[in-house]
């Protein structure tokens, strides 16, 4: 079978050496906006164990690639993950080093992706195969999920406006970028080791609410362990209606709205997101512009 | 599936992981059950051969060739920027950026300069006829036009390849935009020819009239467009700076052009091993022995002996690559914080050995 990748997902994926300095990080990187804060720590909470479970399920699945092109897309992708996680990894550090244990939280986090997700040895032949390629379906859910969220904070005057800390808003967009640049590379994974559609829905159908109830424990946690707001009552769920009006995070219906989008029979990454916005973006980062120097 | 501590609380197991304890337990039999009848991936081939229908000579010992299919079927479509794998008829493998129109679905065009005594290959697309067929693969692209002014261009040589559809394509958009085109001298530099209709947004700039290039070498463009001075409005600072060229080059702009809005250049292959000595790897888990070339990376020779090799950055920072150590010392040069490597473990895109031999747990 002769294939053609036309744009926008012929773009060359490659990890970006980039690194953030904290020092100066406020608790409250969005001034005076300790929920949309919380809301995007839940990221620091739950990507640096998840984007590592994708690499290590990645990594698995290369035998079982007969594309060149996807194969070197797979492995453009997990480098740019690696470095995903790692860059979380360096905030949750920072996080400790002052004051927010995120341990318990993060140790829930682990289990769930070593433990619930993670490998079973013990399976044999094609149960072991369909294990992976069920894992590989549910990668392919959640990048959808990054590449919408990587798009809206592109996107994201809201936080301009607020004044974000500019090395946070830099990692969150750098990573929001590179999440767009490789929306396409987990669908494509999975279609060529599966593709059909039941099986797809079935992972998202099981993403979407696990994610809603791990970030709403999630901000939970964040407030119960941020001294700042000792004697805040924790947020509610509807809380975020105050925080998309001002536009420093994403609303309900519009996150509902694009997870929809994934039940589609004809969806296809490279529908949703904006390659120029998110290369453009990586040209004018201060970090991913810092790791081009560093690579020459 | 038994809970961790932490999980419980008040006596009782955490309701949430408690489900998902129970989920993790049935997620493999259902995963066996979504798996009934899925066909195992079909190999995808990626190759298209293509025969050359044109040859032509260009400034600068360039030769410009015309790629299309041998049944004239439209070519798969690519937007600026974009370079294509070409296999040579001896087997090597060279990329070339595209330097044609991307609305001429017809041919692909390609400009190659030829380098005496070079072992890039260029002197074999240079023996290239009408007739001859190569395989070519892509287009794909590490140096994407985003669009979107104003533009500053910048070519050294034969770097103006992915710069003429990029030129072209935000002329088309009525983008405002600047070519700086640098060389040895004006009989060295291909396509000034088809640049002339472009007057005077495109400054020639060569190293006999103007001496070489220094660290001002975009001062011209940081005027405010008004004057007689090349620049344009909002001066450097506005501009996306997309800049090809040889590697001295592309220092000298990405530092002139640091305050300018965003800064485009084709990402780079690995640099090539400095100062490699040779080594054997023995693979612990099927006893394979490996040997290192000085002038390979431990990587390279992995992935020879082992294909499914994970890898990705190749320099040394993402740790994809990493492999644990049984025997023998590690030199280590990956830029991958100390602090999360084990001290048995090295990443062979670019450590090696430090003696003749590593014993690795492969
Ligand atoms: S491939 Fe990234 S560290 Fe070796
Ligand atoms: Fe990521
Ligand atoms: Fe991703």
């Amino acid at each position: 079978m002769l294939k053609e990748t036309p744009p926008p997902d012929n773009l060359v994926l490659g990890a970006r050496d980039v690194r953030f300095d904290w020092s100066e990080l406020p608790r409250h990187w969005v001034p005076d906006e300790p929920l949309a804060t919380h809301l995007m720590n839940v990221l620091h909470l739950l990507l640096p164990a998840g984007e590592r479970w994708f690499v290590e399920v990645f990594k698995q699945a290369l035998p079982l690639i007969h594309d060149d092109d996807l194969r070197r897309d797979v492995l453009g992708f997990i480098g740019q993950e690696a470095m995903h996680a790692g860059a979380h990894q360096g905030v949750l550090d920072h996080f400790a080093a002052h004051g927010m244990d995120c341990g318990p939280f993060v140790d829930q986090v682990d289990w769930l992706f070593s433990r619930v997700m993670g490998d079973r040895p013990h399976l044999e032949g094609r149960r072991q195969t369909e294990w992976l390629v069920s894992r590989l379906a549910v990668i392919a859910a959640i990048e959808h999920v990054t590449a919408f969220m990587g798009d809206w904070i592109l996107n994201a005057d809201g936080l301009d406006a607020a004044r974000t800390d500019p090395t946070m808003l830099d990692l969150l967009r750098w990573h929001g970028a590179e999440e767009v640049e490789h929306r396409s590379v987990a669908f494509n994974l999975y279609q060529h080791v599966d593709g059909r559609y039941l099986r797809r829905i079935q992972a998202m159908a099981m993403v979407a609410p696990m994610m809603f109830v791990l970030w709403r424990r999630g901000v939970r946690f964040m407030y119960a362990v941020d001294t700042e707001l000792a004697g805040h009552r924790p947020p509610r769920v509807r809380d975020v209606r105050g925080t998309a009006a001002r536009g420093v995070t994403p609303s309900l219906p519009h996150l509902t709205r694009k997870v929809l989008k994934y039940f589609a029979r004809g969806y296809h990454p490279s529908q949703e997101g904006d390659t120029d916005q998110a290369v453009a973006y990586l040209a004018s980062s201060p970090s991913a512009r810092a790791a081009a120097e560093r690579a020459a | 599936m038994r809970l961790p501590a932490e999980l419980r609380r008040r006596g009782g197991a955490d309701t949430l992981f408690g489900l998902l304890g129970l989920l993790g337990e049935t997620m493999p039999t259902v995963a066996a059950l979504s798996g009934v009848g899925r066909r195992e991936p079909r190999p995808v081939e990626r190759g298209l051969p293509l025969v050359v229908t044109e040859v032509a000579a260009a400034a600068g010992d360039v030769a410009v060739l015309r790629l299309a299919d041998p049944a004239s079927a439209p070519l798969p479509p690519w937007t600026p920027g974009c370079h294509v794998d070409v296999r040579l008829p001896s087997g090597g493998l060279r990329q070339y950026s595209l330097c044609g129109d991307p609305a001429d679905r017809s041919a692909y065009r390609i400009a190659v300069r030829l380098v005496r005594d070079g072992r890039g290959g260029s002197a074999e697309v240079h023996a290239l006829v009408p007739g001859s067929v190569v395989t070519v693969s892509g287009p794909r692209t590490a140096f994407h036009f985003t669009g979107g002014g104003p533009h500053l261009f910048v070519a050294g040589g034969i770097g103006i390849t992915p710069i003429l559809p990029m030129v072209a394509e935000a002329a088309r958009r009525g983008e405002e935009w600047r070519l700086l085109y640098l060389g040895r001298s004006r009989d060295s530099l291909p396509f000034l020819d088809e640049l002339a209709r472009h007057g005077d947004r495109v400054t020639v700039r060569t190293d006999d009239e103007h001496g070489l290039p220094g660290p001002d070498l975009l001062a011209a463009y940081d005027g405010d467009g008004n004057g007689p001075q090349p620049g344009f409005a909002g001066g450097l600072a506005a501009a996306a700076v997309y800049c090809c060229g040889p590697a001295p080059l592309l220092a000298l702009v990405r530092e002139a052009a640091r305050d300018a809005r965003a800064f485009h250049a084709e990402r780079f292959a690995p640099a090539p091993v400095v100062d490699g000595r040779p080594f054997t790897v023995k693979l612990a888990g099927t006893g394979r022995t490996v040997e290192v070339a000085a002038d390979k990376t431990m990587l390279d020779a992995l992935s020879d002996a082992v294909p499914s090799v994970a890898y990705s950055c190749r320099q040394g920072f993402c740790g994809t690559c990493r492999v644990t150590v049984l025997a023998g010392g590690i030199e280590h040069r990956d830029r991958f914080p100390e602090r999360l490597r084990r001290d048995d473990e090295m990443m062979p895109c670019v450590s090696r050995a430090e003696g003749d031999h590593l014993i690795i747990d492969l």
